[in-house]
């Protein structure tokens, strides 16, 4: 089986969030609130158990490559459809205590909803923030890469909603490929900014959802060099038998007095 | 807030009524209104500073469980080397009730956080000793395993009986009390070390250190208070409270910016009076009234309090941390959240 | 659109959105395009990708903006100021595309004397009727052509008469008249009033012009930031000039790309639901002379040359459609059965006769007036003067719950007891639960299938009326009046199909394609209308849709070409770009390899290419016609603009709209500077302003009202919101009413991003949160600095989520050939706090009222 892979563009988003809406209508996932942000035109905020796709909306001071614009000052708004990363060492999976959350044979990190029992480890065991309790039924609930659809040969609803191709969906190895091309291209153009999301250096290893960004990725909340937290296991473990073998040392001191 | 979804069952109607009255009560209220100047992002700034990770959505049960667990896990260990040692089987026996009742407890705090019992069992479906939290509960399955027939096993013997198989039978059940024990008060702070909260993760050599240390005095202070005004009780008053001060030593000294939740807003107040009952207040206590029981009773019941405390003080200084994604981005800028 | 109807012939969008792919420079202007219709959109980010400019010019920077590669920002309503400015660098740098524009267009004609410009009479055209505020048009028209005066009856004006001079160098020739006309419209100009700097402007200049000549061509997209105006035909009139001048017009990758409202409402124009056209737009006959007789009428319409000499044929096979049998030559196949046009009966007019009275009862189907409507106050209270009211509705909107919930009634002003209207909210089928077409923004009528049954009692339109008829036609039977006997002619025996008996739809659109009246056969295509009332059509344009039984071409699903061939069918013929004979030189050979369309193949004798001709295929490029050809004949190979009697593009219009020729410039009706082009005129002198109690209007300028506000649309909502504010996942995207004001303007009246505001004008007020951005810029108009204030207008009093209604603040206005209200371009000021807050301040606004 092939791995699929998302390659979200800011650079051709409209920020018209037919990808949120669609998400939420294939998944049948309840809206989450009605309360204005005056954060531009994002009211979603986060990614969350009821909110798989969202998109971003960055009013920054200064030019998108380059765009002529009228303003006063330098200016520039950028849209960006996040989603879970599909991480390729993946921090919600890892620490999940009951399997739910498996590697599927496309590649995806899914959670199956009859399986997860709400312990919320996964929740602080993600690096990027996605995944979510839903404290309706208690269980955590995140993108499934639309499993649904691809195992009968549909695209992701997404995917298949957004008019512009800002999201594109593919084989990994083909949208690497041109994640990188497009970079380069956009560069060329003008975009001295551009750039490709994938922390492959980092212990996460790369992610099955990249997303080719203007700036730096703060900016839309990704984390700059995200570690999967399994890394830490070593060392507080270590800690903690260290801890451990003095303990009893100390206690039978303590008890050899009388 | 979440608007309800149509989970099965749900009748439609109920929901959009339930939907209709949500909305009515929140869309016309600004969610960020007062934004003070008009948001714009520069430079490495956050997106408008919203949290990048999910705060824990643990409430009162699993800190509550983290400290009874560090109790009753190490009474157990300590049950075993009293009785190696010929300490007054009378300790003993406390130490094995506290153990046990500990961990009779524990599991209800999770069932309780879980929502149903069913779904403790779904922990049981598999065994991942990369997953800190599936340890935890085979430890703690471990542990009740072990020290429940200790516990049986004693009781019998108490009460005269003098199979020699009950013999063994506490002495291999109390050994294991000893490993599983100091696991189950050890990894709680492993399981959270491990994640990916900043505040935690950059604390994880600590927190086993601390929450082992104050498993330790929070179980010689419940011997204190069951009235063992021994020396070994005294001593291990002592060391506890004296790490536990050199742990808010070593907090207060070094501050890196990650560590800010423990120093201010209520999470760093919570904190602070955590460790100073935890520590120099209980250590001061011994030091001074030590030689009186009111002294040591107080010096106990400070620690216990202060231990109990600093356990919601570390979940809800995470919850803070994770609400602050320009440190955490800036830690790992600086490479500082590689392991 | 008669801002392309008359410039070109017909109304409607000349390309489709795929084709801008084609284009070398894209203008959106006057359109929101990614937000509002983000599906065509997909296609300009595709040019954008093959390296086409896209330039936007809109007062906000918007989504489509941010994806543009120049945004220029402009002062609301100034937009003819600057297009005028496009049309004078063209003229003055000669960048016309001199071969097209002197076979093609009507710049070469010559236009008599008495003709005076805007120049000589200082903002009028002559015609003028200063007390009546109307033009007589008599004085535009070509040299040499007797012209129809403008009302009553006579002939059709015989355009072919017309002398030119194909130099261009005739001081009375269009091209000259253009030349002085425009030649105030300095870049100088444009930078003072328009509030674009003068290198900002000539950029655009540049970029769009270099677009043009036989390799390369532009398109422009606009919607209703230029029809919201009360000089909105103008504005779209200067599109048309533009794409003229530049030959740009008929050819891939050219044309002006008109997008269009709700999913059909292009349908609702071609079959209308306007007051003053009938279907394949047929004007409505108008009280008098030329509706005396159906032969008046036809005299009046039918050209001797050019497409409309057909004019005959197809009113006759309307009629037959209509009536049927009853439609006889002795009676003039019912005609005199039609209604008579006696007034304005337009959307603005009659919300004042409502509210004076004169109207008992009131139809609302697919439409949320106390929302929409401009000042939606006013017509709220209008509909409160009503005896009865139904509103056809898939979910209770503010049109129908107005009478409990709206303002109005919650602050007091109105009791729900003294109400006499009787609501009737009628629960309607939606899209997806009815069979039918949809005829979208480039004339592509789509069929739809039902994908599921309407719930509970919920019907569809047709089988509303088609039942509402029925009931009608018995009360006639019953009461044999005059005024009852067209109702009993119509042809009213629809076959109902399913539980609901709903009216079969394809048999309704069988009867727009036309069919023989002998044998009912269906009919090819409108070329096979006769006037001798053997062929029925109900509306000619639609002729073709449905050639033979069982072909429906509106789904027809296999595309096979890159104009999308075998996918639904345009009208008209399904013929993609419009006026594609321009896209091949006179000679009928193509401009360039890069750019061709349709082209004459000598051997074949036909018109060939990747479109269906918009051409009669066999007519060759060389034809000239005799003296008394009639009809297309009459017109000679090289005109491609075949529904004008002389077979040209007007850049100069002498009959057909009621402001002028040519455009010219005036200001909004509320602005915040004089008109610095005709000081004398200062605003649109045909249009109507309605001006009345509580239609009040601002001064210009008016220190009450110092900012200028235009009113839009979000993606995310759809207009009064019925179909977004009731559904939690659209909802919750944007939660309640805002406006977006700049970052200065917060500064000056001290607001907190974020907190309520009121805003004011000399309608009504309205509170809403302030999203304070650099998105929304000051600009510097003349010598002092203006500021405009955003606001959406998709909130209500009911639905999921609610917010007052920015049309509260809109007047009830009319733009002088289509009759639209200006709701681009008002006069406001803005209070810090909520309404409740500000009580005192406003009383003091409408006491100093003074206009
Ligand atoms: N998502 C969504 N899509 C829609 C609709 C919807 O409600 N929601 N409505 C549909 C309908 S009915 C229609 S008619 C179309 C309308 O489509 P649009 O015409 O795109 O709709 P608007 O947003 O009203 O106005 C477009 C732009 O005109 C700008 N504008 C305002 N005043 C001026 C001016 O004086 N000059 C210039 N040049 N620009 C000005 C506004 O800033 C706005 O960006 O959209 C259709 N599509
Ligand atoms: N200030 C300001 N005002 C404006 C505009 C602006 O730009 N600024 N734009 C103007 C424009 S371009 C337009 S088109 C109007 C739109 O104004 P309206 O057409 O009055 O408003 P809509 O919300 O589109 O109303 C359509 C209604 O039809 C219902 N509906 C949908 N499908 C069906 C159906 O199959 N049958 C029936 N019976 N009902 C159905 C929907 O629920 C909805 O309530 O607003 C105009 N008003
Ligand atoms: S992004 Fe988070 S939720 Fe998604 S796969 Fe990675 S760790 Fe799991
Ligand atoms: S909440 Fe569910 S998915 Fe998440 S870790 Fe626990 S069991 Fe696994
Ligand atoms: S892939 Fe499916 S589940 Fe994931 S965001 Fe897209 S639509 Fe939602
Ligand atoms: S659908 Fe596509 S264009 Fe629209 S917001 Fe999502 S990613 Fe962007
Ligand atoms: S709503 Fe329908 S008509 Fe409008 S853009 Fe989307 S698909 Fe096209
Ligand atoms: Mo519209």
């Amino acid at each position: 089986m092939t791995k699929s892979a998302f390659l979200t563009d800011a650079t051709i988003c409209i920020g018209c969030k037919a990808c949120e809406v669609a998400c939420k209508e294939w998944n049948n996932v309840p809206a989450d609130g009605f309360t204005w942000t005056g954060l531009s035109y994002d009211n979603t905020q986060a990614l969350g158990a009821s909110t798989w796709r969202h998109v971003m909306f960055l009013e920054q001071p200064q030019r998108a490559g380059p765009q002529i614009a009228g303003t006063s000052e330098p200016f520039r708004w950028v849209f960006l459809s996040d989603v879970c990363k599909h991480c390729a060492n993946s921090g919600c999976l890892e620490g999940c205590p009951t399997g739910a959350i498996v590697r599927t044979d496309l590649g995806t990190v899914y959670v199956q909803p009859d399986v997860c029992n709400g312990c919320g480890y996964c929740v602080v065991s993600c690096p990027f923030g996605v995944i979510d309790k839903n404290h309706e039924d208690g269980r955590a609930f995140k993108c499934t890469f639309c499993y649904d659809r691809q195992k009968v040969g549909l695209m992701p609803a997404c995917a298949t909603a957004c008019p512009t191709h800002s999201i594109q969906f593919g084989p990994y190895e083909e949208l690497q490929e041109r994640a990188k091309d497009r970079v380069v291209e956009l560069q060329e153009r003008g975009y001295t900014d551009a750039k490709l999301y994938d922390p492959k250096e980092t212990s996460v290893g790369g992610i099955h959802a990249f997303f080719v960004i203007l700036g730096e990725p703060e900016n839309y909340n990704l984390p700059p060099a995200p570690e999967v937290p399994t890394v830490y296991l070593k060392s507080a473990w270590t800690s903690a038998l260290l801890t451990a073998a003095i303990l009893i040392g100390v206690v039978f001191a303590a008890f050899s007095f009388r | 807030m979440t608007v309800p979804g149509n989970p099965r069952g749900r009748a439609t109607e109920e929901r959009l009524q339930e939907i209709k009255r949500i909305a009515g009560e929140t869309s016309l209220a600004p969610g960020a209104a007062k934004l003070g100047s008009h948001p714009q992002i520069t430079g490495h700034d956050s997106y408008y500073g919203l949290p990048a990770l999910k705060p824990p959505v643990w409430t009162w049960e699993i800190p509550l469980y983290f400290f009874l667990g560090g109790i009753s896990g190490v009474s157990g260990c300590m049950a075993f080397v009293a009785h190696l040692l010929h300490a007054d089987p009378g300790l003993v026996r406390v130490l094995l009730w506290v153990g046990f009742i500990g961990s009779a407890i524990c599991p209800m705090l999770l069932i309780a956080d879980l929502g149903r019992p069913a779904r403790f069992l779904n922990m049981l479906r598999v065994f991942k000793w990369r997953s800190a939290m599936s340890m935890g509960a085979w430890i703690l399955i471990g542990f009740s395993a072990c020290i429940t027939p200790a516990l049986f096993a004693n009781e019998l013997i108490l009460r005269g009986f003098d199979w020699p198989i009950l013999g063994f039978l506490r002495w291999s059940a109390e050994a294991g009390a000893l490993v599983t024990g100091l696991l189950l008060a050890g990894y709680t702070g492993v399981l959270i070390g491990a994640t990916a909260n900043p505040l935690w993760s950059a604390n994880r050599r600590v927190l086993p250190v601390h929450f082992l240390t104050s498993g330790m005095g929070g179980a010689s202070a419940i011997l204190e208070l069951a009235g063992f005004f021994v020396l070994p009780t005294q001593i291990l008053g002592f060391i506890a409270a004296g790490v536990e001060t050199l742990l808010d030593l070593k907090v207060e000294l070094r501050k890196p910016a990650v560590d800010a939740p423990l120093h201010h807003g209520p999470s760093g107040i919570a904190f602070r009076i955590a460790g100073l009952l935890e520590g120099p207040g209980s250590l001061l206590v011994r030091l001074f009234w030590g030689s009186t029981h009111y002294g040591r009773l107080t010096a106990a019941i400070f620690f216990l309090v202060g231990s109990a405390l600093s356990r919601y003080a570390w979940i809800w200084a995470g919850r803070v941390s994770a609400r602050q994604p320009n440190v955490e981005f800036a830690r790992q800028r600086a490479g500082e959240a590689r392991p | 659109m008669p801002g392309l109807g008359t410039t070109y012939g017909r109304g409607g969008a000349t390309s489709s959105p795929k084709d801008l792919t084609n284009a070398d420079v894209i203008l959106i202007m006057g359109s929101n395009m990614a937000e509002n219709h983000p599906v065509a959109f997909q296609w300009v980010i595709d040019a954008k990708e093959k390296g086409t400019t896209v330039m936007h010019v809109d007062p906000r920077f918007s989504r489509t903006s941010a994806v543009s590669s120049i945004w220029v920002p402009l002062r609301v309503g100034s937009d003819i100021i600057f297009l005028g400015g496009l049309i004078h660098y063209i003229l003055e740098n000669d960048l016309i595309f001199r071969e097209y524009v002197a076979h093609y267009t009507n710049a070469p004609v010559i236009i008599p004397e008495d003709f005076k410009d805007t120049e000589d009479l200082e903002g009028v055209f002559s015609g003028w009727n200063p007390d009546k505020k109307f033009y007589d048009p008599s004085s535009w028209m070509y040299e040499g052509v007797a012209a129809a005066s403008g009302q009553g009856s006579g002939a059709a004006p015989d355009l072919s008469g017309y002398k030119k001079d194909e130099t261009l160098q005739h001081p009375r020739c269009v091209y000259q008249l253009m030349k002085k006309h425009f030649a105030r419209y300095t870049p100088e100009l444009v930078e003072k009033y328009c509030g674009v700097s003068r290198e900002m402007f000539l950029r655009v200049a540049s970029t769009y012009c270099k677009a043009s000549g036989p390799d390369k061509t532009a398109s422009i997209c606009y919607a209703v930031g230029w029809t919201q105006h009360s000089s909105g035909v103008q504005m779209i009139r200067c599109a048309a000039i533009l794409q003229l001048l530049l030959g740009n017009m008929g050819r891939p990758g050219g044309g002006i790309m008109a997008l269009r409202g709700h999913a059909s409402i292009q349908g609702s124009t071609d079959v209308p639901t306007l007051f003053d056209i009938l279907p394949g737009y047929i004007n409505m006959p108008k009280f008098g002379e030329e509706s005396k007789s159906l032969s008046n009428f036809i005299a009046k319409y039918k050209t001797r040359t050019g497409w409309w000499n057909n004019f005959d044929k197809y009113i006759v096979s309307m009629l037959k459609a209509f009536y049927d049998e009853a439609a006889t030559a002795e009676n003039d196949y019912g005609f005199n059965w039609l209604p008579r046009l006696t007034g304005d009966h337009s959307h603005q007019a009659y919300w004042l006769d409502m509210m004076d009275g004169k109207m008992e009862g009131l139809f609302v189907m697919g439409q949320n007036p106390a929302v929409a409507g401009p000042n939606s106050s006013f017509e709220r209270r209008a509909m409160m003067k009503l005896k009865w009211l139904v509103v056809r509705e898939m979910v209770e909107t503010e049109s129908a719950s107005f009478w409990y919930d709206s303002p109005e009634v919650r602050h007091g002003e109105v009791k729900t007891e003294e109400i006499p209207t009787e609501v009737f909210l009628m629960p309607a089928a939606g899209h997806a639960e009815k069979a039918g077409t949809f005829t979208n923004t480039q004339r592509l009528l789509q069929w739809r299938e039902k994908a599921v049954d309407p719930p509970g009692d919920c019907r569809s339109e047709s089988n509303f009326i088609f039942n509402l008829g029925n009931i009608l036609r018995e009360k006639a039977r019953r009461d044999p009046r005059p005024r009852n006997a067209g109702l009993l002619a119509l042809r009213w025996d629809y076959p109902t199909e399913g539980e609901n008996h709903e009216v079969v739809g394809e048999e309704i659109l069988k009867e727009m394609n036309g069919y023989a009246v002998s044998d009912k056969k269906l009919l090819p295509g409108f070329g096979a209308l006769k006037a001798d009332g053997s062929t029925a059509c109900g509306c000619w344009i639609y002729s073709g849709v449905f050639p033979v039984e069982g072909k429906n071409l509106a789904n027809a699903r296999n595309s096979n070409d890159f104009y999308g061939h075998g996918w639904g069918w345009a009208w008209p013929a399904d013929r993609r770009i419009l006026y594609n004979r321009a896209s091949a030189k006179p000679d009928g050979t193509p401009w360039s390899e890069r750019k061709k369309l349709v082209w004459w193949d000598a051997e074949a004798k036909m018109w060939t290419g990747n479109d269906v001709p918009d051409f009669v295929a066999t007519k060759p490029p060389d034809h000239q016609p005799s003296a008394d050809a009639q009809g297309d004949s009459g017109l000679a190979g090289d005109k491609p603009f075949i529904l004008h009697a002389d077979g040209l593009g007007w850049l100069w219009v002498p009959t057909g709209l009621a402001d002028g020729p040519l455009p010219s410039h005036y200001e909004a009706f509320e602005s915040p500077i004089r008109n610095p082009v005709y000081p004398k005129f200062q605003s649109n002198p045909v249009a109507d302003r309605k001006s009345r109690a509580l239609n009040e209007y601002a001064n210009s300028p008016d220190q009450r009202f110092p900012y200028v506000l235009t009113t839009y649309r979000l993606t995310e909502h759809h207009t009064a919101g019925g179909m977004s504010r009731t559904l939690s996942h659209l909802a919750e995207l944007q939660p309640t009413f805002f406006c977006e004001i700049s970052v200065q303007l917060a500064k000056t009246l001290g607001i907190t991003p974020g907190e309520w505001v009121t805003i004011a004008t000399a309608r009504g007020s309205v509170e809403a949160h302030a999203l304070v951005t650099p998105r929304m810029q000051s600009l510097t108009i003349g010598d002092k600095t203006i500021e405009q204030v955003g606001v959406p207008f998709h909130w209500g009093y009911s639905g999921l989520v609610k917010g007052d209604s920015g049309n509260d603040l809109v007047a009830i206005s009319e733009e002088p050939t289509v009759r639209i209200m200006e709701s681009k371009g008002i006069l406001c000021t803005v209070l810090r706090g909520r309404r409740a807050e500000n009580t005192e301040k406003l009383c003091e606004l409408r006491s100093k009222g003074a206009s």
